[in-house]
């Protein structure tokens, strides 16, 4: 009956409440629309991260302080230690539930030259025949991809980053010559023909980043080792539990392995969703005052235009805490009814936004501009109705204390 | 009532002030009145007399200053507000000037709301607020909302609302004074009917003299002190 008459309370002054809903729905739309951005580009980011090279996770020896004199690196000048026993691992991975693929690949760093200009580079080598397997991307700004087969000896291939094209004056078609420290500390220089330029997505990274066939790698650095496995998995979702289900791998192997998924291989996406998550929280703070203050007028001056009526059910014995919640069941009247008028607003303009294919400036230190997309999950919807219903209730406390205080034969006289 | 008889309501050497600003005005100043089960009282006096004030305290709405309120011989003052509460929700019905219906609940809910908060069952709300509605009058006006109402219909679902409890003591303050004269001797009429039929003692305040000359016992008040208590037999 409580919740009768609170609902019916709400209809008394159609306009206040109308507002206050508005207020509310608005808070819950703006929040939905938020979130589905947020999530969105945490989830775009993080795949366009996994699919741009860095994959799931990777297995990579220990590196530890015996490694820093260069023994067992795979290259000179600190580069890191080689996975000897890669291709068994590849299987036993391969094998696991959710994987997709695993790519050998050896990172290393050196300077290329085309004779006029140098710069240093850092070295990603593949198995580019396994890259469509793993559903890795490239995003090819000038020029071709590399080939899916491994090239001949005297012909080999590399992309070079957009801002290490630029630092080189290098096109698609020109060769430019890598030198390298080998693993026994001597030097070596091997020609390899730009196939094309592309972009990593950001900047930085473009300004250093060499991309070329493990074979050639292998070739430069006098080797036929490789640094480390990368790990494709077919849902992302999954990344944790692949990790973990690593163990026997770990104790069968004949080195000390380390396993790094892709958030602690790209710590960018730790810095891009922490500042996202602080726009949103602070999102949150407005929204919430907003609401808060709204409600608790809204709530407050319908208790103090009804003082009489409160005293008269205090007085035909109603207790204080029947009345208290009576205004409790008016405030979740208003959160009820303005969250779903409010996720039904926001899910239109989600559907809306997500069909205009709108672009949106890069991220903070990213190349490319994104396509506003908005993903909404029903979770969300739970939590900002639960927000909602926080924030209101707090609302709610003022007046609820003003009933707590009120003096019977002082309401009764209130005019 | 008689010797024999305890009375069901009891106020002794009862003081109340209030503070207007920096005025303090006795309301009450050193009332002893008893009454006793199934009387009907009416307590007269002009605008300012104490008479809404003698009957909040009677009804537990108030605390006194000094004195107490014995409730079939129970100082209120000894109870937790709770029970107090509990007092007013089943033995104390209350019937106020300005009518105090809920203006979002029909006339048939106002009278079911206390049973309700009395944890009775539906079925038997439904029995005893129709009963109650039609005792006064309104069985076929049970559906309307208090703005669809007459004054007098009104008071009579205020006076319902009472009644369905089965208190023990109705008081009223100015009951008839939001009516026109017609209206009100009919309201007195059925005050005076119910205290007959039903057995529950009426106590209520007015400052209509009308109303005063057909009531079986008057207590006068005047500046917060009885100054006369009359029965007619």
């Amino acid at each position: 009956m409580l919740a009768s008459i609170a609902l019916r309370n709400l209809a008394r002054n159609r306009r206040r409440t109308l507002l206050s809903l508005l207020i509310v729905g608005m808070g819950a739309a703006s929040m939905l629309l938020v979130i589905g951005f947020v999530r969105q580009s945490f989830v775009g980011l993080g795949e366009a991260i996994i699919e741009g090279g860095v994959g799931h996770f990777e297995i990579a020896p220990v590196l530890g302080d015996d490694d820093d004199d260069g023994e067992g690196a795979i290259a000179g000048g600190g580069a890191p230690p080689s996975l000897v026993d890669w291709q068994e691992i590849r299987s036993a991975v391969e094998n696991r539930p959710h994987v997709r693929a695993a790519g050998a690949t050896i990172q290393f760093a050196g300077v290329v030259t085309n004779g006029d200009r140098s710069a240093a580079f850092l070295g990603v080598a593949v198995e580019t025949e396994r890259e469509p397997l793993m559903g890795m991307k490239v995003r090819v700004r000038r020029g071709s991809n590399l080939a899916a087969t491994p090239p001949a000896e005297g012909d080999d291939r590399a992309l070079l980053g957009v801002g290490l094209a630029r630092a080189l004056a290098a096109e698609p078609g020109d060769v430019v010559t890598l030198l390298v420290a080998t693993a026994d500390g001597s030097l070596n220089a091997l020609d390899v023909t730009v196939d094309g330029v592309f972009t990593t997505g950001f900047e930085e990274m473009d300004n250093r980043i060499l991309k070329t066939h493990l074979m050639t790698a292998q070739r430069a650095l006098s080797t036929d080792a490789v640094t480390s496995l990368v790990v494709r998995l077919d849902d992302t979702a999954f990344t944790a539990a692949a990790v973990s289900d690593l163990e026997d791998v770990r104790h069968q192997s004949s080195q000390p392995l380390d396993v790094r998924d892709w958030k602690a291989r790209a710590p960018f996406y730790g810095q891009v969703r922490a500042l996202y998550t602080g726009i949103f929280v602070f999102l949150g703070i407005v929204v919430a005052a907003l609401v808060a203050l709204s409600s608790a007028n809204t709530l407050l001056m319908s208790v103090l235009e009804r003082i009489r009526e409160l005293g008269t059910l205090l007085a035909i014995g109603t207790s204080r805490s029947q009345l208290a919640r009576l205004l409790l069941f008016e405030a979740l009247w208003l959160a009820a009814l303005g969250v779903v008028a409010g996720s039904a607003v926001g899910i239109a303009l989600v559907v809306i936004i997500n069909q205009l294919g709108i672009e949106m400036p890069p991220p903070p230190a990213a190349v490319d501009p994104i396509e506003l997309s908005l993903m909404v999950i029903p979770t969300d919807l739970a939590w900002i109705a639960a927000f909602m219903t926080l924030i209101l209730v707090l609302a709610a406390v003022a007046p609820m204390w003003k009933v707590f205080r009120v003096r019977i034969v002082e309401a009764l006289g209130h005019v | 009532m008689t010797v024999a008889d305890p009375p069901l309501l009891e106020a002794r050497r009862l003081r109340k002030s209030y503070r207007q600003g920096k005025v303090v005005v006795e309301a009450l100043s050193g009332v002893d009145l008893a009454i006793g089960a199934r009387e009907f009282v009416v307590i007269a006096g002009i605008s300012g007399s104490g008479k809404s004030t003698l009957l909040h305290l009677l009804g537990g709405l108030d605390q006194p200053d000094q004195g107490e309120v014995l409730f079939a011989g129970t100082d209120l003052a000894a109870r937790t507000e709770s029970e107090r509460t509990e007092l007013r929700r089943r033995q104390i019905g209350f019937v106020f000037q300005a009518f105090n219906l809920v203006p979002v609940l029909s006339a048939y809910e106002n009278v079911e709301y206390g049973l309700w908060l009395g944890g009775v069952a539906k079925d038997e709300r439904r029995q005893r607020v129709v009963a109650a509605l039609e005792a006064v009058g309104l069985a076929e006006r049970m559906s309307h909302r208090p703005d669809h109402l007459s004054g007098g219909e009104r008071q009579r679902v205020a006076l319902a609302r009472a009644l369905v409890q089965e208190p023990r003591v109705i008081l009223a303050d100015e009951p008839t004074a939001s009516l026109d004269s017609r209206t009100s001797g009919e309201m007195l009429h059925l005050l005076l009917e119910l205290n007959a039929t039903r057995g529950a003692t009426f106590v209520f305040a007015t400052h209509d003299s009308a109303l005063v000359a057909h009531a079986p016992r008057v207590v006068h008040l005047v500046d917060g002190r009885i100054v006369d208590d009359l029965a007619r037999r």
